[in-house]
Order: structure tokens, then sequence, then C-alpha cells
């Protein structure tokens, strides 16, 4: 069983397709749920304070934009944890969590730099290539066992 | 730990909401289930609710998706009618890939007929000087 | 309950909304999210006029065009993006001039970091609730009845008395402890006009000492400076209809505010730096062993390109000047360079922000040191005026409002 990251990591098909394969998918959901099960936080809506962006200095430096280091805050962890990882190219609909183009440059950055099995692909158009999405990440991750 | 989960059916599918429901009063675990337009919400203890999502997928494979969700059912701090309206930024994720479901249903239902994924079409290729040559007098004639 | 709509990227990662909706809270609104639906945002290009790569900017610029489709969503508006961030300035920039062009909706746009607390945004929230909420006095032209202002500020308390439209008493001290000051200014210009404190109708009180000066004297009217500033601008300078911009550079802060008919819009406020206000102006004065009344008419006889300045900083900038003077710089132009390096960084920052529309009024006890609305006057190339009784603007505009208070 591996840890595969998925990005956009509030990606509901890619996190169903890991975990379909007996994986773990590492989404940003799992973060925030620790953020808001927190006990003594209370800092609406997602229990993020200002210590978050300064946890993100160890991704981004200081003169970054905070908005960018907080979400590092939620996402560095993760990539540290990724032993593989799912790239979707041509991000459309990315808000929240991945709201911040910089931050999803540095993601994406990040994971490729780390030298872990991964795959970049589209999202399917037609039938066609639905088939080959779901055939390529499928091989992918039985190939990680 | 608690944890929360998204179940999604694509619009092929003949399941519906009510019936995962059901399914799950049946297997009698702790878990609380709430409907929606989309499928249902889960949450319960993390091993229990992953054990159920596991079982609800297996009412149809190809056409049920599960995602997890940060935050509790109706938890006021991301509920819309709490916090000044708006949609969770997580919703038009969802709504988005909700959109190709279909497709990855039927990539998905392909995989377990184990059907011969078909290779490329030939790429687009562009076309040559003289085609265009061609393209554009016709256009313009 | 004044809605305020928030279109932002950022604080909640930044760990700040919590402190954004404090603010709110102070001020007596909600924040509140305009509903959007997936093709608002997927389609924000067609109907704003542009997308960019971050998605919850084009998840703003979609709120703003429903606002502006349906301007019963909201009663004021709140801008915000991270600071340093160059996407989000842009847009925030876009977002402010597409409704002020197709609304009457005030906004207020503000670059936020983690350190943001509620006290920071408080005067700009309530300026901002002001602007939605008070329509109806801040159109008030005329001051009638006898009433007086008090504007405590940072580095001076300044007092009027009015009667009838007309400044009939002034005071002015430097601020040492917030009452007393208060007492002195306000004694001082019940002297000067002639009249008993029992006689005033009303009081209204402004700047930072404004809530316990309020309080102390039972006024009727306590109000931030962005309102009450501009408001006795355009009344000093005769310009309460049609366009106006107002430049207040004070002891410790300065602000830009665009006015329409009397009524302020658009303003901006300048973060706490010494080096874009008073403060720097004092300093070069001690330094040119001149006194600040002085300063001004120095600088008129000096050019500014003869003394270079690497810095905006008060403590950079002090060094610069003094580096000059040891070097054989003539007072006349260090006096201009300190008046031009304070004006150059208003201009750089504040009216970028605001749209700039003549008569351009500059006011505060600044305005008097004439080197600055000089310097201004380069920059902008276009004519600056500076009222009559430019430095009690605060206590004018509060003598005025409170007028409208006192009628009803």
């Amino acid at each position: 069983m591996v840890k595969v990251m998925v990005y956009p990591p509030t990606s509901m098909i890619l996190a169903d397709l890991v975990e379909r394969t007996g994986h773990e998918a590492l989404v940003v959901s799992k973060e925030v749920r620790k953020k808001v099960n927190t006990p003594g936080l209370d800092s609406p809506p997602l229990n993020m304070t200002p210590d978050d962006p300064k946890k993100g200095l160890k991704y981004a430096a200081v003169d970054v934009p905070s908005g960018v280091r907080g979400r590092m805050a939620l996402l560095g962890p993760m990539i540290e944890e990724a032993d593989a990882a799912i790239v979707i190219r041509g991000d459309d609909c990315t808000l929240g969590c991945t709201g911040c183009a910089r931050t999803n440059e540095l993601t994406r950055f990040l994971l490729k730099t780390k030298r872990i099995p991964l795959i970049e692909l589209d999202y399917p158009e037609d039938e066609f290539s639905a088939k080959q999405f779901v055939h390529k990440i499928r091989e992918f991750l039985e190939g990680l066992n | 730990m608690k944890s929360t989960k998204y179940v999604v059916t694509s619009q092929d599918s003949d399941v519906l909401p009510s019936d995962i429901a059901l399914k799950i009063y049946e297997l009698g675990r702790e878990i609380n289930v709430k409907e929606t337009c989309f499928g249902v919400i889960i949450d319960g203890e993390e091993e229990d609710v992953e054990a159920t999502a596991k079982e609800i997928r297996a009412m149809d494979p190809s056409n049920i998706f599960i995602k997890d969700r940060g935050f509790p059912p109706g938890d006021p701090r991301r509920c819309r009618g709490h916090r000044g309206g708006g949609a969770r930024p997580g919703f038009y994720m969802m709504q988005h890939e909700s959109e190709i479901l279909p497709l990855i249903s039927r990539g998905l239902a392909a995989e377990a007929r184990g059907e011969e994924v078909p290779s490329s079409i030939g790429a687009k290729k562009r076309p040559s000087l003289e085609e265009l040559e061609v393209m554009i007098n016709e256009e313009f004639s | 309950m004044i809605r305020i709509a928030q279109l932002s990227c950022g604080p909640e990662y930044s760990g700040i909304q919590g402190e954004l909706e404090k603010a709110a809270e102070m001020v007596g609104a909600e924040l509140i999210f305009p509903e959007v639906s997936l093709e608002d945002v997927r389609n924000v290009e067609e109907r704003f006029g542009i997308k960019v790569a971050s998605g919850d900017l084009n998840l703003a610029m979609a709120r703003a065009t429903r606002i502006v489709e349906n301007p019963d969503l909201a009663d004021a508006v709140f801008v915000a993006t991270c600071f340093r961030c160059a996407e989000g300035a842009i847009v925030r920039s876009e977002i402010r001039k597409y409704i002020h062009e197709k609304s009457r909706i005030p906004v207020l746009s503000y670059s936020f970091t983690e350190r943001t607390t509620a006290e920071t945004l408080l005067t700009r929230m309530e300026a901002l609730v002001t602007t939605a909420k008070f329509k109806g006095l801040l159109s008030r032209e005329r001051q009638t009845g006898l009433t007086a202002g008090i504007d405590s500020g940072s580095t001076t308390t300044k007092a009027v008395v009015m009667k009838d439209n007309q400044i009939i008493g002034t005071g002015w001290v430097p601020t040492t402890e917030v009452i007393k000051s208060a007492e002195a200014a306000y004694n001082a210009a019940l002297e000067s006009a002639g009249v008993k404190r029992e006689e005033i109708e009303g009081l209204g009180t402004t700047g930072y000492g404004r809530h316990l000066v309020g309080k102390e004297f039972g006024a009727k009217l306590i109000q931030e400076e962005i309102t009450v500033n501009s408001k006795g601008a355009v009344f000093l300078a005769d310009a309460q209809k049609g366009e106006a911009t107002v430049i207040d550079i004070g002891g410790m802060d300065n602000k830009a505010i665009s006015v329409q008919d009397g009524i302020p819009g658009t303003f901006t406020m300048g973060g706490i730096c010494a080096g874009a206000s008073g403060r720097f102006l004092e300093l070069t004065a001690r330094r040119l062993g001149v006194d600040i009344t002085e300063l001004g008419k120095l600088a008129l006889k000096g050019d500014h390109r003869k003394v270079p300045m690497n810095s905006y900083c008060i403590v950079f900038g002090t060094q610069s000047l003094v580096n000059s003077l040891s070097r054989g710089s003539r007072p006349e132009d260090v006096a201009m360079a300190a008046c031009h390096s304070v004006a150059e960084q208003v201009f750089e920052q504040q009216l970028q922000e605001v749209e700039v529309k003549e008569p351009v009024i500059m006011v505060g006890g600044t305005a008097l040191i004439e080197g600055l609305p000089r310097a201004m006057e380069q920059l902008l190339g276009l004519k600056v005026m500076v009222p009559k009784y430019a430095q009690y603007i605060g206590c004018v505009g509060a003598s005025l409002l409170v007028s409208g208070l006192v009628e009803d």
C-alpha cells in the first residue's frame, strides 16, 4: 500500500481511483479534517491561524504572500509523505485550498522534483479519452506495488 | 478520529441515494447518513466509515465515487446558512468533476470488462503550407 | 445590519478570517459572500473582462459581477488579497474600479498579511459602514445652529466652534494627554468664539482619541476621520458639488479620499509609516534647526533634485538628508527634498488607489508646510488647493455633521 498524492489535491475522481486500487490517497480534506478537529482552536472557517503561514516558511520565503504560505502549511506535509503522485494538467476549477495559482505551481514543482513515480494527464473530454485515462491510472497504480 | 466522506453516484447509475442509505442501515455500524442531491454524506469513526465506503462502492463499482470531507456534515463553521451565504469552494470542484463522472464510469466499466484500450487516433497533424494555401484560397474566393 | 460583501483571496489561509469578521462585528456589520454559480466563475472573462490563473481571484471577480447586477445583495464591498501578490493587487484594483463605475456601492480595498488584526482594519471598516449607512447625514452641506468639533489627533488636538455656517472660534494644541489636550483645545476655541460650553448645541469628535474624548465630553457624534475629514475639506474648499479628491497627510498617517457631491466614496489609508507623514517633516525641521512653521517657506526656495534620497523610510531618509548637509547641500534643498519624499510616497501608494479628480484639496496640519503641496503639484501635474483652516478639517467636518443630528 502506497501513499499517492493527487493533484488537484481536492480531486474526487483521482482520490477514488487511488483508493479503489487499495492505496492511500493524500487529499487536502484530510489535512482540513485534522485542523477542524483540533481542540482549543476557534478560527473560522478552517481553524487556520497566523501560525500556519509561519509553518509555510518551510516551503516559501517570508516575502511570499501569506496565502501561499498558509496553503503550503496544509499541502507541504502531504507532499513530504507522498510516495507517488498523479497530476492533472490544465486545472480549470481550482478554488479554496487550490485557489492560488502560485501555490499550485509550487506544489506541482515540489512533486515533480521529488523523484517519485509520477504520472501527468489531462481530464478526459470524451469516452475514448476517458477509457485511456482510467486505464493509464490503473496501470500506474498497480505498478506501484 | 471521526471521519466524513461523500458518496457520489454518477448520473448513469441506477443506485439512488435512498438505496445507499438503506444499505448503510442494513450494515448496522454506527454511521450517520445524510442524503443530498448528488448522493449521501456519511460520518462516524474512521474504521467504520472506511469499511462502509468499500461496501457501498461494491453496490455499483463503476458508478459510485467516494471522496473525503474535512468537515462533519452540517458543521456551522462551513454552513452556507451560518456563514454569510455562498457555497464552500469544495462544492464547485465537486460540481466540476461531477460533469465528467459519466465518462469516468464508462472508463471503469470498460476496465472491468477487460476491454482492450484503444490506442490513440493519429495525432492531430498540422496542415502543410500547400494544404493551408488551398484552404485560404477556398475560403476567400 | 450593514452587509459587507467580502471578495477576497487568501484570508482563510493566512489565518485572519476571524479578524475580518471581528472588525465587521465591531462596526455593526456582517460579512457576506454573494452566491455565484460555477458558470459565473467559468465565464468571468466574458462578464468581468479578465480571467486570471488563481481560481479564488476569479471567484472574487464573479462575485463583483453579481453585486453590480443586483445591488441589493450588499451595502458595501470589502476586497482583500495578500500583500505582495501582484495578481491579487491587479485584480483588487480592477474590482474596485468596476464596482465604482457600475454602481453606487462603496468599496474598501485592502492587502493583508498574517499579522493583520481587527484593530488595524477598524477605522477603515468604520468609514466603509458610515459611507454605506449615513448617506443622508453625509450629504449635509451647511452647518446650522451653534455646534463644535474636536479632532483628537496623534500629534495635535484641534477644536472649532461654528455658528450659522461660519467658524467663529478655533483651538490647536500639541497632544500630550488625550483628555487634557482636548480640554485645552476646546477651551481655546470657546474663548476665541466668545461662547460658553453650555451654549453649544452639539459636539462631534474625531481622530484617534475620538471615543475617549467623545465619552468624556458627551459628544452627540463620534466619527472616524476618513468621512469627517473629507467632509470638512470639501466644505472649506467650497467643493461640495461634483468631484473632488482630498489628500490628508497627518502627523502619523495619510489618507486619500475620492468625494462625489460632498459625499466621501473610495478612500485609502496609508499604514503607519512615519516616512509618509508629518513626522518626517518634524524630524527634518529639527535637524535643520528651524521651527516646523518655517520649514515650508524654506522648502519653497529649494530644489529637491539637488538632494538625492535613497529611501522613504524615516530612519534611512533622515540619514540621507544628514549626509547631504554634511556634503554641503543647502538647507533649502534639503527641506524641499524632505517634502518631495513624503509627497512622492503618498503619490505612489495612496494616489494609485483612488481616482484623482480635480479639485485636489490638501488638508491636515502638514498642508500648511508650503513645500508639501508644491511637491504634490509637481508630482500630480495638477493644481493643489489648500483651503483656509486646512488643519481644522476634522473638527469642521464633525461640527458640520453634528449640526445635522441636532436639527433632527
